[in-house]
């Protein structure tokens, strides 16, 4: 049995189209359940497990062998950091990370900035990496409000479509990082279905939706 | 029974069935270390900072828990037992009868972020071999390794409910791939490439050149790997003998270079740079089917002694004993 994870949210539809290109075709996979067998689908010949799980969850069951494999964000890997093998990226579902702000410019302070995210280690390292040290205010959703309502004076989030940003007047000042679903294998896994997933990732890496 | 609660992160008491189960262990893999001829060490759980600047760099050397002591020593708590048996006994080498087989078990610590089943303080197994023919002393190595595997693992089945339940042991050489990555990153990027082709990356690997090291472990022609492809070579014989010695005791060996493409690349990192350091020849790890992190990692580490200005030719390897533990929990659940 090969245990694949998936990300309830954004990132589900992205990850079943890129696994279906592939030749993994999870037609019937109910997002309400959290745990279902695929019968009919096998890597050469073994079984498939699919547990819908949360992104921030996913590489905790990873790392643990729980789940062999999972696509997961690579904002949430970015923030986690945890100790698993990231053999490729998927080419749907790609967004950013950015500074946002009221204004277009970053906005002027004579004390220290502060900027609002869900992603606080992340964040901190990549301004400091521009010379930005600012006061990162960990916020775990609507993260816009932030910059909005005065709590902080920007804001680092993913950035898709800008229809949010746009919707409340908000500038994208700078683009921080790309942020692309991201096929994860558990080490001992790894090498436990090498063959099998080595087809899988093949499979991956030559569709049109798969990995760049 | 284990306790964490109201202990320091990272740390836990084994109470009753868990203190006698890892009694149980050590007293089974010692008394096999005992019968091919290695003697045991005790090693001291404080020595002083100094002597593992040169040992240890990076990440390792910030992993160690230091203090100064009332006497204004800065001392620092055992994090590794081989560097401390490596730099106590350099001074010695010329009094010492080679080829010399030790064995050690205790806890070590470390101050490293809480991954699953990472603690800050565990307990470890480990043997050492100085001295002698490297050839031999590799394979000798490799087998008390498997041996002490398959002891832990008891009489496990390869099979269970339909499911392969078989050892894996990953081989490799420290340093296999660096001139691969140096023609191909150059020297300022062959570092992140390496960590790339580590993490299992197929895109930079396919633009390295080095696909087939992602995908099945090594290149076709090795001649790719430049002066590190003959080491290749005879590793590959290696690891055809042993697959062919252990090949009904349900342990799978690969040849994958991937695995330690991050091990020896940056010299001026010194012997304790990436996640397995100091190895500079011959590396290798073994996992199992549900663990989060190898159950055991060894390889050759010469430069260590070296570095000591002591020449020596040294191999070896240490188990989590908490990890072979699971690895017995997992054989009486199924």
């Amino acid at each position: 049995m090969i245990t694949v994870g998936l990300p309830k949210g954004r990132n589900l539809g992205p990850a079943r189209a890129a696994l279906a290109a592939a030749g993994l075709n999870l037609d019937g996979l109910d997002s309400s359940r959290l745990r279902q067998r695929f019968p009919d689908q096998d890597l050469l010949g073994t079984p498939v497990e699919v547990l819908l799980l949360k992104d921030w969850d996913l590489p905790l069951y990873v790392e643990h062998g729980i789940v062999d494999c999972a696509i997961v964000g690579s904002d949430v890997l970015e923030e986690t950091q945890p100790d698993v093998f990231r053999p490729l990226q998927l080419k749907g579902g790609r967004s950013r990370l950015s500074l946002i702000a009221e204004t277009p410019e970053l906005p002027k302070r004579s004390g220290q900035l502060r900027a609002a995210t869900r992603y606080p280690t992340w964040a901190a390292r990549l301004l400091a990496a521009r010379n930005l040290h600012v006061e990162v205010i960990h916020l775990t959703s609507s993260i816009e409000l932030g910059p909005l309502l005065d709590l902080t004076d920007v804001a680092v989030d993913i950035v898709q479509t800008g229809g949010t940003l746009r919707a409340h007047d908000l500038h994208e000042v700078e683009v921080l990082a790309a942020v692309a679903p991201t096929f994860v294998v558990n080490r001992a896994s790894f090498h436990a279905h090498r063959r099998r997933l080595s087809g899988l990732l093949g499979g991956l890496e030559e569709t049109e939706t798969g990995g760049d | 029974m284990k306790i964490s609660a109201g202990l320091p992160t990272g740390v836990s008491a084994a109470l009753f069935d868990s203190a006698r189960r890892r009694r149980r262990l050590e007293a089974r893999l010692s008394a096999l270390l005992e019968e091919r001829g290695f003697a045991e060490v005790l090693l001291p759980i404080l020595d002083y900072f100094e002597p593992y600047r040169p040992l240890l760099t990076g990440r390792r050397l910030e992993q160690l828990y230091r203090f100064v002591d009332r006497d204004g020593q800065l001392l620092v708590l055992r994090g590794d037992f081989t560097p401390m048996l490596a730099r106590l006994l350099a001074p010695h080498l010329d009094e010492l009868e080679l080829p010399l087989r030790l064995y050690y078990r205790g806890d070590v610590v470390r101050h490293q972020p809480l991954r699953p089943g990472r603690m800050r303080e565990y307990s470890q197994l480990g043997a050492e071999l100085l001295g002698g023919d490297e050839a031999e002393a590799d394979e000798q190595m490799l087998t008390l390794f498997f041996d002490l595997l398959l002891e832990a693992r008891g009489e496990a089945p390869a099979v269970v409910d339909g499911e392969e339940h078989a050892l894996r042991v990953v081989l490799g050489v420290a340093g296999a791939l660096d001139e691969a990555l140096l023609a191909a990153a150059g020297e300022h990027e062959a570092s992140d490439l390496a960590l790339r082709i580590a993490s299992r990356d197929r895109i930079a690997a396919r633009r390295a050149g080095l696909a087939e090291v992602v995908e099945r472990g090594y290149p076709t022609d090795l001649s790719v790997l430049g002066g590190t492809g003959e080491a290749v070579f005879e590793l590959l014989a290696l690891r055809d003998r042993l697959s062919s010695a252990y090949r009904d005791a349900a342990v799978e060996i690969e040849v994958d270079l991937a695995e330690f493409a991050a091990a020896a690349l940056d010299p001026r990192i010194g012997v304790g740079s990436g996640p397995r350091g100091y190895y500079d020849g011959l590396m290798f790890a073994a996992y199992a089917p549900g663990t989060a992190l190898a159950l055991g990692v060894g390889g050759r580490y010469d430069r260590v002694f070296r570095s000591l200005s002591g020449d020596c030719s040294a191999v070896g390897f240490s188990f989590g004993l908490d990890l072979l533990l699971e690895l017995g929990a997992a054989e009486a659940r199924s």
